[in-house]
């Protein structure tokens, strides 16, 4: 399990994890958006 | 009674006093820091929830508008800057000095300018925290961020200067360790910050 206060190395791969699913998650509210 | 079980292979019996067996006391502070520091943003993303879901506020407000592209530069500047400052911790992870040093400086030098660029924003954004909720919301989670990145300069600065006075080495870089995993939160925060205030 991903511990990002383990080491700088698992804090910098939650910090990409987090900003793709972030990123992801507002690409499909703003199509939803334009969509609807 | 028996003694409490120790992970720590150089102690024997209970742990230290005011140590913990499981995590080195910089860890562990840093750990700690970092949970208040996401209270007092949590506290701030309610006061946004508030304006903005319950009690429906437009957002942007009337005649306003927001620079979400020069945002999302500075996003990608931030982002950035924690890649250089990765790189400086694998390069001194494997006894390379001279990365650490180009590394360090680069994450600095990116950190620094992600600063400039959000203190030219709120200066030409066209509206002050007085002005609206949307004002004081804006500039208290930009600002309350922009006052991390602050913390996080400092303590890049001084993690520099250590870096060139060759104080780290592959087998002693906790000083560089600690600061990043503080940089790399706050390179989150911004994530999330952006997403929401600027995008969504």
């Amino acid at each position: 399990m991903l511990n990002p206060l383990r080491s700088e190395g698992e804090a910098f791969r939650l910090l990409v994890y987090v900003a793709v699913v972030i990123f992801a998650i507002v690409a499909i509210v703003l199509v939803a958006r334009a969509v609807f | 009674m028996e003694a409490a079980s120790v992970t720590d292979s150089e102690h024997h019996g209970p742990p230290e006093a005011h140590r913990s067996s499981r995590v080195e006391p910089q860890m562990l502070g840093m750990l700690l820091f970092i949970i208040s520091e996401v209270m007092i943003f949590g506290a701030f993303f309610t006061a946004y929830f508030f304006i903005r879901v319950v009690n429906s506020d437009p957002w942007p407000a009337h005649g306003t508008e927001l620079p979400k592209i020069v945002a999302g530069f500075n996003t990608a500047i931030l982002l950035s800057s924690s890649l250089t400052l990765h790189w400086a911790l694998t390069s001194v992870k494997n006894g390379n000095r001279t990365g650490l040093k180009a590394g360090m400086l680069a994450t600095f030098f990116l950190g620094a300018t992600f600063l400039f660029v959000q203190v030219n924003e709120y200066i030409h954004v066209g509206f002050a925290p007085h002005d609206s909720a949307q004002g004081s919301i804006f500039y208290g989670l930009t600002g309350l961020h922009g006052a991390h990145v602050t913390i996080g300069l400092i303590l890049l600065g001084i993690v520099t200067v250590r870096a060139f006075r060759g104080h780290y080495s592959a087998e002693e870089h906790r000083g560089v360790e600690v600061p990043g995993i503080y940089w790399h939160f706050v390179d989150i925060m911004w994530v999330v910050v952006y997403s929401t205030v600027y995008l969504l």
